[in-house]
């Protein structure tokens, strides 16, 4: 196989680039003693259109555990996802999933 | 204050004129912090708060985020200040909010809301004040009724949506 057509890159080093790649990116939402429980269950429906069980059970998570992940993808929308829940001022910050 | 209902696409609530004096105090507060030079504020827990790092641990990402959002948010946070200015009755009365104006009031009064709650330290333990002694009590029993008056527009808007439907 070797030869100056042969790739470089060995499947192993592509998928571990494929991924890097795959791994989303998510938005978190973390819990904060001030923000209301109907009114973080409200937001979510508003931005991300959960139906209201959905948003009930991301807004439990959060309470009851700390965090939670409200939505997951590239980079930038999880930038533009953070900074809408920042407007409605929800404790949010975006990181690679881990 | 009669807290916020539905009625007929709007949402409608009413104000006496003393909890409208202290609405507006709070606005006037709230306005002169977002206004002030970011380099004055830093550092300040309320900003901190109402304008919080995107990204926990990765100093130039979150550096990134702030280049790209902050002034977009301060914006917002600026609009949503002068729309709730222009709804509410200055010596008390009705506020009447149509879906846009109920999203304003909804935000400015959470930011109202995360400021004081972080000058007054508030946890999930913290109740509303027995009796009011001092100004540290005024301070809290403001924050709880802002919470009765934010609770009530948050139920009144769920049920506007479920009436839509």
């Amino acid at each position: 196989m070797a030869g100056p057509l042969a790739p470089t890159r060995t499947p192993e080093t592509m998928a571990e680039e494929r991924g890097e790649l795959d791994r989303p990116w998510v938005t978190i939402v973390w819990n904060d003693p001030v923000n209301l429980m109907n009114y973080v269950t409200f937001v979510l429906q508003e931005l991300f259109g959960y139906d209201e069980p959905t948003a009930t059970t991301l807004m439990l998570q959060v309470h009851h555990e700390g965090k939670a992940i409200v939505s997951s993808g590239p980079r930038e929308r999880m930038e533009h996802d953070t900074s809408r829940l920042h407007a409605y001022g929800l404790w949010a910050s975006y990181q690679r999933d881990s | 204050m009669k807290p916020f209902r539905a009625r007929r696409g709007q949402v409608v609530a009413r104000l006496d004129r003393a909890e409208a004096g202290v609405v507006g105090l709070l606005l006037d507060q709230l306005e002169q912090l977002l206004l002030a030079d970011p380099e004055d504020s830093t550092g300040d827990p309320v900003i901190t708060r109402l304008l919080p790092a995107g990204h926990r641990s990765d100093r130039a990402l979150a550096d990134d985020y702030r280049d790209l959002t902050e002034q977009t948010l301060r914006e917002g946070k600026a609009d949503d200040l002068a729309t709730v200015r222009a709804t509410l009755p200055a010596d008390g009365g009705d506020v009447r909010l149509d879906a846009d104006q109920a999203g304003a009031w909804l935000r400015t009064s959470n930011d109202l809301r995360l400021a004081l709650g972080t000058r007054l330290d508030i946890s999930e333990e913290s109740e509303p004040p027995e009796e009011i002694v001092d100004d540290g009590d005024h301070q809290l029993a403001v924050y709880y009724w802002l919470t009765a008056l934010q609770g009530s527009l948050v139920d009144a808007l769920v049920a506007a949506r479920a009436g839509r439907r």
